[in-house]
């Protein structure tokens, strides 16, 4: 690949549409403020109608933003119509042409930019080498299985070279066996390539399974930008700790910082520390626990006391719910046995992995 | 990608092409404001004119002064806009005695003795010609033609005496700036528009915009304001006279009356017969429905007058039934009784293809469950499948209804006395030549038809309960018991069997010598219809075959805009080239001679207004064809093409174009038959030069040579079937495509 990958900047990014029935502006997107570097997979992550598809749809030149500016490669692309711009689209739905065949998909970007026959035949094939769909080069698309589809999406966008890659929920489509390998293989192509890529998905396995960095959207506002284990163990509200996982909250005091960054705070009396503290804490405040930072105890040894609901097994692990006075609590036992796992109805306390806890501000769902 | 480099909009290039394209519509622009300023002062100027010299013929001829002064009041009186001077006497030749009323003009007359005008002025009026002063003269405080009108003597053969009127000029110079600054409104909006276009991110779009919005403007808005403005213009004064007239009038009621009685006949029947086919073909399980079918649809697609010529040639005066077979002499099939028969069979069709659609629809399932709750056959009937089909029964019932009175070509040959609106707005025009009437007969005639569609609008949406579940349905059961299956397939039966020999009757003509008196096998009708509707033939496919592609571009890339583009005034576009979906024929034919009959759209007479019309007429069908098929295709398979590389042009060429290519088609065969079998807005239009093979048929009907209107309707059957038939062909081969279209 002769093209150097660029960065992509979005300065103050605003869309807002108006709906027809009610007459009022909606903000798709807000003051989104995004610096993606030359050769980065990052993701937009968020539930749907976040405003992630329009973000991606703009960079992709197919929406206009009300406000702010996009750059390409440092270059202002904010008005320039698709075809002028060096992005590709894998769109959720393919949108594969129907009238033309395999070849032809990948084929039609080359045709409109006029490249010599020749050479369109050497990268339609090594394009459609790439997804292992060269045995299939005739195929009409409508005789094509999902994966395979998504396949020739992919290599239509890769064979033109694209500076940065779009794709919008590329594999919702296709089930759940075949997704974990397209997962691989996109994130795999990717980085042989060395192309910039922005990937939208609601899934959050996804989004951390194969990004660089991911960003978390919530009502058009970009709420978190990290690496997937950033956002993971150090979430900056209960939203993004939400959203990318499983999650239990319990309403403290902080009572102090220590000197080793830790938060001494306490849950109904009994004194906790916690391993980190998100921006914005004040006097009270929620201790975020995953189900994998918790353990259980006998009754009064831990931090709360409950009952156990139920227990899920799920082979390499098991799910415990335990009924506190702060609602259901999810406990993952790894490596389950006999003695660890306690039977249904028994009393037990939680107690928490104080290194991996953390504070995050109040109230913002 | 070179176009990576230029995030500005405005390029060089662009602005050229702006400004080159600002000239041309400036040059244009002016051209057709000279053209609309001269063409209004020559009408204005003939009309007083012809006051002037009507005036100078009534003015005494001879004398003494009291005669003069006493014609002067009376003038004055009669027209006191006009200032007049009455010259007893040639000057130069008689005696001359002046007289007039206005001392400004008489003072003007004593010192103009001599001038060139005035020389000219006596000279022509000596020859009893008219002569009008080249040049405007200032009267008193206003500007004024000088006009002068010979006075005849009793023989009419020599001038005894001159008028000189002074015909104020302000009319005109207001008329003048009034044109004028349409002309620069007309120019700023264009550079506004085009401006915006050019420098948007999507230019061709805009183009394509502003082109349909100036084709709709043009050829929908501009007649139909035309039309609806002669109705209550009248002498350049607003004036409800016309409409008065139509309303009080009893011979025009009666039409209206007429076409709502025919409407209502028409509707009830055409329904409760499509009800019966659309029932055997979409809830019992009998035999022969791919026929049936067939033979049911065969009307809507069949040319005009060939089944009012089959039923003339089997019911009429000399009629092979009425009066070979029965003897009966004093059967009329003319007026309410045989234009109900005919118009039911050729527009029960539209009932049946729009009932078979909604039983079809409704889950048989419920049915069985009303059978299931053991409730009768007949009440599962009445029950569920009625009110379940009753919104789509009211308006296939006011489908057929609206069509009924729009309906011209069976009432132009099969009314006799019974009057209905169509006709008679026709009559009106062509034969009484009150274009006026005429034009406010056929917009009563669009009322009815708005209140049906409001009434559609209204409540046929909201209450259509049509269940699609989308699950076959599996085996139907079967509602009908033994003897209703047994009525329902007699009359299926029989009203097909009428069908084919109502064809067959029209093939049967072309073969007779002299239908009603000589029976004999003869070729002769075909060599001679052939020979003289060639000319026809030729011309109106012609026509139509120029139309048929400017039809299917035209609606394509409307359904691309509707669909898939955003812009301010896309529903008044939408809705302009909607509307001649609802507008009659005969409503159309007349705007079109209204507006098209003078410069600088001088179109009447030519075979452009015909192409127009076709175009025009046939759009909302092909447009409501390409808008839903490119509603069924996935947004982003464009986007996708567009991503790639390509710019809106190669999209629409190399996407859009081939995926909706079965609209494409369909609706252009579509408009190419329904332009060849057009009657009722091309008999307004049509010209020595470029007539129209239907109304030759008409032609041929009226002058009872039923063999040779025969030969043509027959040909004209055989080249609609053809041309069904190749759409099939080639709609079918790309019926693939529209079963991967959606890839969701």
């Amino acid at each position: 690949m002769e093209k150097h990958p660029v960065p992509v900047q979005l300065e103050k990014v605003t869309k807002i549409f108006r709906d027809p029935k009610s007459r009022s502006d909606v903000y798709a997107v807000r003051d989104a403020e995004l610096q993606i570097e030359s050769g980065e997979l990052v993701t937009l992550l968020g539930p749907s109608g976040c405003g992630k598809t329009t973000m991606l749809r703009m960079v992709g030149g197919f929406e206009l933003p009300t406000h702010g500016r996009i750059r390409i490669g440092g270059e202002d692309v904010t008005y320039l119509p698709p075809n002028a711009r060096a992005t590709a689209t894998v769109f959720q739905s393919y949108g594969l042409f129907p009238h033309l065949d395999v070849f032809e998909n990948v084929a039609y970007g080359l045709h409109v930019r006029k490249v010599p026959k020749a050479e369109t035949e050497t990268r339609v094939m090594e394009a459609l080498g790439l997804v292992g769909l060269s045995e299939l080069a005739r195929r009409a698309p409508g005789r094509l299985s999902g994966g395979q589809q998504q396949r020739v999406a992919l290599a239509r966008s890769l064979v033109v070279r694209p500076q940065v890659l779009l794709l919008d929920e590329p594999l919702s489509n296709l089930d759940a066996l075949l997704r974990e390998q397209m997962r691989v293989e996109i994130r795999r192509i990717q980085k042989s390539l060395g192309i910039t890529a922005i990937y939208v998905t609601h899934d959050r396995v996804e989004a951390m399974s194969l990004s660089d960095r991911v960003v978390v959207m919530k009502a058009g506002l970009v709420r978190q930008v990290g690496r997937p284990s950033a956002i993971y163990e150090r979430p900056d509200s209960k939203f993004v700790a939400g959203f990318v996982g499983k999650v239990a909250f319990f309403p403290v005091e902080v009572l102090g910082e220590e000197e080793d960054d830790t938060v001494t705070c306490s849950l109904a009396g009994r004194r906790i520390v916690a391993g980190s503290m998100a921006p914005g804490v004040g006097d009270k405040a929620f201790l975020m626990a995953r189900p994998e930072s918790l353990r259980l105890g006998d009754p009064g040894t831990g931090a709360c006391d409950g009952t156990v609901s139920t227990n899920v097994y799920l082979g390499s692990s098991v799910e415990c719910f335990v009924a506190t006075d702060y609602g259901e609590i999810l406990v993952q036992i790894d490596d389950p046995s006999e003695s660890r796992v306690r039977p249904e109805g028994t009393r037990v306390s939680i107690s928490f992995d104080e290194t991996r806890v953390r504070l995050l501000p109040e109230g913002d769902e | 990608m070179s176009t990576l480099g230029a995030p500005s909009l405005f390029t060089k290039k662009k602005i050229l092409a702006f400004l080159t394209a600002c000239a041309v519509f400036l040059a244009i622009d002016l051209w057709m404001f000279s053209a609309l300023r001269d063409s209004y002062e020559k009408t204005v100027l003939q009309d007083k004119k012809e006051l002037i010299v009507a005036l100078a013929r009534s003015a005494p001829a001879g004398g003494d002064a009291a005669a003069a002064d006493a014609w002067l009041a009376e003038a004055r009186k009669a027209y006191p806009a006009v200032r007049l001077l009455h010259v007893q006497g040639i000057p130069g030749a008689d005696e001359v005695k002046v007289s007039s009323l206005d001392p400004e003009l008489k003072s003007l007359w004593a010192a103009m003795q001599g001038e060139a005008s005035f020389k000219l002025g006596v000279e022509s009026a000596s020859y009893l010609e008219v002569f009008v002063s080249p040049e405007p003269v200032r009267l008193g405080a206003q500007k004024s033609l000088l006009m002068f009108a010979p006075v005849p003597n009793k023989e009419g053969d020599t001038a005894v005496g001159i008028v000189v009127a002074a015909v104020d000029e302000s009319a005109l110079t207001s008329f003048f700036y009034l044109t004028y600054s349409l002309s620069v409104i007309a120019f700023l909006l264009f550079a506004l528009g085009f401006g915006i276009a050019t420098f948007s991110r999507d230019p061709l779009t805009g183009y394509a915009i502003l082109v349909l919005f100036a084709i709709v403007l043009t050829f929908v808005a501009y007649p139909l304001f035309e039309a609806l403005r002669l109705t209550f213009v009248q002498q350049g004064r607003f004036s409800l006279a016309v409409w008065k007239e139509i309303l009080t009038n009893k011979q025009y009621l009666g039409a209206l009356a007429g076409s709502v009685k025919l409407g209502v006949l028409t509707a009830t029947l055409s329904t409760l017969l499509g009800f019966l086919f659309a029932f055997f073909v979409a809830r019992t399980s009998m035999r022969g429905k791919k026929l049936v079918t067939a033979l049911a649809t065969l009307p809507v697609i069949s040319p005009p007058f060939s089944l009012t010529l089959s039923i003339i040639l089997l019911f009429g005066n000399n009629g092979l039934v009425t009066k070979r077979i029965l003897g009966l002499d004093h059967f009329s099939i003319y007026g309410l009784g045989g234009l109900g028969l005919v118009q039911t069979i050729s527009m029960f069709p539209i009932a049946f293809l729009t009932l078979a659609g909604v039983l079809e629809a409704i889950d048989s399932t419920l049915e069985d469950a009303s059978l299931d709750l053991n409730a009768s056959r007949w009440s599962t009937f009445a029950r569920v499948t009625l009110p379940l089909a009753a919104p789509g029964i009211l308006s296939s019932w006011l489908l057929v209804f609206t069509n009924s009175l729009a309906d011209f070509a069976n009432p132009l040959l099969l009314s006799g006395s019974f009057r209905v609106l169509s006709v008679e707005s026709y009559i009106e025009v062509t034969g009484m030549n009150r274009l006026g009437n005429g034009a406010a007969l056929s917009i009563l005639l669009l009322l009815p038809t708005l209140t049906a569609f409001f009434v559609q609008r209204a409540w046929v949406a909201k209450k259509s309960f049509v269940v699609v579940t989308g699950k076959p349905s599996g085996r139907l059961s079967d509602l009908a018991s033994r003897p209703t299956r047994i009525l329902l397939l007699t009359g299926v039966v029989l009203t097909s069997v009428f069908i084919v020999s109502l064809y067959g009757t029209i093939v049967a003509g072309c073969f007779v010598k002299n239908w009603g008196i000589d029976y004999t096998f003869t070729m002769v009708n075909i060599v001679e219809a052939l020979q003289r509707g060639k000319a026809a033939m030729l011309s109106t496919m012609t026509l139509a075959g120029i139309a048929t592609p400017i039809a299917g571009f035209i609606a394509m890339i409307g359904a691309v805009l509707v669909v898939r583009k955003r812009f301010p005034g896309k529903r008044v576009l939408e809705a302009l080239m909607m509307t001649p979906f609802a507008v009659p024929g005969t409503l159309i034919g007349i705007s079109y001679i209204l507006a098209f009959n003078q410069p600088p759209l001088l179109l009447v007479g030519t075979g452009a207004i015909l192409v127009v019309c076709y175009v025009i007429r046939e759009l909302p069908v092909g447009l409501e064809g390409g808008v839903a098929t490119l509603r069924q295709i996935d947004p982003s398979i464009e986007e996708a093409a567009s991503d790639l590389g390509a710019d809106q042009a190669t999209v629409f060429r190399t996407v859009i174009l081939p995926l909706i290519r079965p609209a494409f088609i369909s609706s252009m065969s579509y408009t190419f038959v329904r332009s060849m079998t057009a009657v009722s807005a091309i008999i307004f239009l049509i010209s020595a030069r470029w007539y129209h093979i239907t109304i030759q048929i008409y032609n041929f009907s009226e002058n009872i040579r039923f063999g040779l209107a025969s030969v043509l309707a027959t040909a004209l059957i055989i080249i609609v079937l053809a041309v069904f038939g190749l759409m099939r062909v080639l709609v079918k081969k790309s019926e693939h495509l529209e079963k991967t279209v959606t890839v969701q």
